[in-house]
């Protein structure tokens, strides 16, 4: 393979548009043989040779040789389709920005593949989150035969195919190895970490020296017209004309653009954006049940007893955030389970000097513990359990409530199988094997992560609700994926008069979280986070409210100003609707 | 391209057959097999077990493979014939007749290891370790194994020097014969901008005349060869050089291809310059910064985005050689 091609060639006599080379080592070969009087080959071989060449021949410029390779995925059609564009329409330079969970990861490996099978690429490197270094690794040898290796040490850059974080890439002595080389393919995951120009990581693309480039990323526009500009400047600079051509032609504000009609041609050209609900992309419906549950009256003195221990704390420490976390990881265990609060304070304990006077408050909410009997919520749980008869998925924060969990069902005659972060990736497999074919019922305590994909399940109860609403989602996504066939249910379990019916009626009722359009929430959040993550200002809020009435009024409040914002994105929509156009549209191409 | 299971099958018999390695058993869906030490060299990727070897001159033990060519047949053979297994085996048991119940499946070949052959057929409880495990793989036209054997065979069949074997016929006469010899070249074109397109063409010239033969495969491949000079045939002098061959191959060629039609290489060139163009613009507003130091900077990115398109859509084509060799053709008289 001829990494880069000669120089333009200056010879006018040649009759045709195009420079042809001979490579000339196996005449000097064939000599040196004839020379030394062999060593010869055998001409069964000989033959073969021949054969194999012509079976991996690539007959045809413009023929997807990849999907007669693929053994452990089948494409759907939206995904071949964007590769077959990117490859011979867009030329192997593309953003692929289709919605999450539509599968950009198999789009970027169908290019890939590609390209290795037609000889036109060999170094490759790809650039991701940390997290999601050995999933890429695993799915490219897995279910595309492309033998990638996850950066761990400098010489591993020696590879021909490597995955790294982006954020160890970009740091010497990693920077200076990549931009003094040369890759034919480099791509981006979660590229919209590039939108800006001014950062390290833009800069950092920009001096790559490579052939074909990807860049995936679930939301090309999150803020600003100007980030789509960034992202496509490291592609195909000059594509949307210069920086005062683009506002000029293309922005009205920020975050409206004009000539939708000539934008959209261009973008076209190195964009792609598939979107759920194009044709059969179609998403199954989410059915949101909340249950609240009914704490005995031990349980609703310890909840009790808690959360006056924790404000107590805080107001003794002079409303300082930042110490107080073991506090509030606290509040939200008395949510979950009295084992989960009982491993968190006993640590609390152990770390106080004797004779601190606190050590006896604290004791004497364990003594409140060993009085609880029930635990309200599991029974509710294994009510919702018997009454369906279906796989079903539990999802909580705590491992010590998971434990309880376990140990509660199987008294009771049930078996679930756990599934944690911890695991090893076999471990892992094999709890899902466990799930598939033999129990009815998981409980997990990771959502995030990769691999998990339970299509075959459709019942999920969020055991507790984590009070980040991207973790909500995260879990959601587990279940909620292409390739279910059935409407979602999920069951929110939340007790009655504690923090958690708060948080349940500010992500249900006010942001209506569970039944929003996925994607969407990423750009409220983010939007929303500029001045302060929202799980921060919920604990703000359960920290310094005197009362129960103030927490609601806070916690609605709270909703009101996400709701705004919502809406803010909302009337976006619409007000380019109104000049005919959607600027989501816009972006679907 | 590609090939069917049939070809694929072939392709891998023949490999298994040339390269000696031992056959186990063999079915129309697989094959199970003892690599030979050649076989074993190319394809279990163990060089320090071989390095091993060949310093301690110990007796080397190779792998043996299940080669599946068609997995849902194979898995129909299978599920038949442990059907059939235990039925016997019920039958035996409720005759109540104390016979060995370990017997070879239906249509397997007797087998010579009978430790082997307690294996073969039937699903294995655990997993074997050591010199008997037989490792199973699917081989289906783009497994990572198979292009492993291609390119095994692609590297050990590069460069022959070979015999037409004149039969018995020449052996019983006292009429001397002679050799033409002839230079035959397989060569891969590849035409590539962005994309790419690949064409093979085995050429071959008569040393002797000069007479070039487009379609030489079609001459060579009906023949039986012989690696060495058999008695009472001698080989007629060549008059021409082989580097005179090779430039004769290779005019050849280059004609063939210029005659070609070429709209590709010149959409690909009328890209370049499209996107030369459009980058050109976009760095010119660029370039006019008062700031020295931000121009250079700018300068760079600009000739090295330059660099990179290029590289991307220049057309060229490039011809290389899968193989080659010496082919001594009887003469017809």
């Amino acid at each position: 393979m001829c990494p880069h091609p000669p120089r333009p060639a200056v010879n006018s006599t040649s009759p045709i548009p195009v420079s042809v080379e001979f490579d000339h080592s196996w005449f000097e070969d064939l000599e040196t043989r004839l020379n030394k009087g062999g060593p010869w080959d055998d001409w069964k071989l000989f033959n073969l040779a021949a054969q194999a060449e012509t079976a991996s021949l690539v007959t045809s410029f413009d023929e997807m040789l990849c999907l007669q390779h693929l053994q452990n995925v089948t494409p759907l059609p939206h995904q071949t389709e964007t590769a077959r564009k990117v490859l011979f329409e867009m030329r192997g330079r593309a953003i692929l920005a289709d919605e999450v969970g539509l599968g950009k990861t198999i789009e970027a490996g169908m290019i890939l593949k590609e390209y290795f099978l037609r000889g036109l690429v060999r170094k490759v490197l790809i650039l991701v989150p940390a997290s999601l270094v050995l999933q890429w690794v695993r799915e490219l040898n897995q279910k595309f035969g492309i033998p990638a290796v996850a950066q761990k040490k400098e010489y591993s850059w020696q590879n021909d195919i490597v995955v790294a974080s982006m954020d160890t890439a970009k740091r010497n002595p990693h920077k200076d190895i990549l931009i003094n080389g040369e890759y034919d393919m480099v791509i981006v995951d979660e590229a919209h970490k590039l939108k800006n120009k001014k950062t390290t990581n833009y800069q950092f693309m920009l001096q790559l020296r490579k052939k074909y480039c990807l860049l995936l990323t679930a939301t090309p526009v999150q803020n600003d017209l100007g980030e789509l500009f960034n992202l496509i400047n490291l592609l195909k600079p000059g594509q949307l004309g210069g920086s005062n051509d683009f506002s000029a032609n293309f922005v009205v504000d920020k975050r409206i653009p004009k000539n939708e009609g000539q934008l959209k041609g261009e973008l076209a050209k190195v964009m792609i954006r598939n979107r759920r609900g194009d044709g059969e992309l179609d998403f199954t419906k989410r059915i949101v049940r909340n249950v609240h549950v009914e704490l005995s009256d031990e349980e609703k003195k310890l909840y009790d007893g808690v959360t006056s221990f924790v404000r107590d704390q805080y107001q003794a420490a002079g409303g300082n955030l930042s110490s107080m976390l073991s506090l509030i990881t606290l509040q939200r265990e008395v949510c979950s389970s009295r084992d989960a609060v009982f491993v968190t304070l006993v640590n609390l304990s152990k770390k106080l000097p004797l004779d601190s006077p606190l050590r006896e408050r604290i004791w004497g909410l364990v003594d409140i513990i060993k009085t609880i009997q029930t635990n309200s919520k599991a029974e509710k749980t294994m009510e919702i359990i018997q009454g369906m008869n279906e796989k079903v998925i539990i999802f909580t924060e705590y491992r010590a409530t998971q434990e309880y969990l376990m140990k509660y069902f199987r008294d009771r005659n049930m078996t679930a199988v756990p599934y944690r972060g911890g695991m090893n990736r076999g471990k892992k497999d094999w709890m899902m094997d466990l799930f598939r074919g033999r129990t009815q019922v998981m409980i997990a305590t990771e959502a995030g992560g990769e691999g998990i994909n339970l299509q075959f399940c459709h019942q999920m109860i969020n055991f507790d609700l984590p009070w980040n609403p991207m973790r909500v989602e995260q879990r959601i996504g587990r279940i909620h994926r292409l390739g279910q066939e059935h409407d979602v249910m999920i069951y929110n379990l939340s007790t009655q008069g504690t923090i958690e019916e708060h948080i349940l009626n500010l992500l249900h009722e006010k942001i209506n979280m569970f039944e929003m359009v996925i994607g969407q929430l990423d750009v409220i959040l983010e939007r929303f986070e500029k001045k302060e993550s929202l799980e921060k200002s919920i604990y703000k809020i359960l920290l310094e409210s005197q009362d129960d009435q103030e927490i609601a009024s806070r916690v609605d409040s709270l909703g009101r100003s996400i709701h705004s914002i919502k809406n803010e994105l909302d009337n976006e929509e619409l007000s380019v609707t109104d000049n005919g156009s959607d600027f989501k549209q816009l972006l679907g191409g | 391209m590609t090939m069917t299971t049939e070809q694929i099958q072939k392709f891998v018999m023949t490999y298994l057959e040339t390269t000696e390695c031992q056959i186990i058993e063999k079915s129309p869906s697989h094959v199970t097999v003892k690599l030979s030490p050649q076989a074993d060299r190319d394809l279990t990727n163990r060089p320090y077990y071989w390095g091993f070897i060949e310093r301690t001159g110990a007796e080397p033990e190779t792998m043996s493979f299940s080669f599946i060519f068609d997995p849902e047949r194979h898995q129909a053979d299978l599920d038949r014939q442990t059907k059939a297994e235990s039925e016997r085996t019920s039958r035996i048991a409720a005759e109540g007749e104390a016979s060995n119940p370990i017997e070879t499946p239906v249509n397997a070949q007797p087998q010579e290891d009978s430790i082997l052959g307690r294996y073969f057929g039937v699903v294995r409880p655990l997993p074997i370790l050591g010199p008997g495990r037989i490792q199973r793989e699917e081989l289906t036209y783009g497994s990572p194994r198979l292009k492993q054997i291609f390119a095994a065979a692609q590297r050990s069949g590069r460069c022959v020097y070979l015999f037409e074997d004149p039969g018995q016929k020449q052996r019983m006469t006292l009429l001397p014969a002679a050799y033409e010899p002839w230079l035959g070249v397989c060569f891969k074109v590849e035409l590539s901008c962005d994309v790419k397109r690949e064409e093979l063409h085995f050429y071959g010239i008569s040393l002797l005349n000069g007479k070039v033969d487009e379609d030489f495969n079609s001459q060579l491949l009906d023949k039986n060869w012989m690696p060495r000079v058999p008695e009472n045939i001698h080989i007629e002098p060549s008059r021409l050089s082989l580097a005179d061959g090779r430039d004769v191959l290779e005019s050849k060629l280059r004609t063939k291809v210029e005659s070609y039609d070429h709209s590709w290489a010149e959409e690909a060139s009328e890209r370049l310059q499209d996107e030369l163009t459009l980058i050109e613009s976009y760095y010119r507003d660029l370039l006019e910064q008062p700031d020295e130091e931000q121009n250079k900077a700018i300068q760079e990115q600009f000739e090295s985005r330059q660099g990179e398109i290029r590289w991307q859509y220049q057309p060229r084509i490039v011809v290389s050689t899968v193989n080659y060799g010496i082919f001594h053709l009887r003469s017809p008289w």
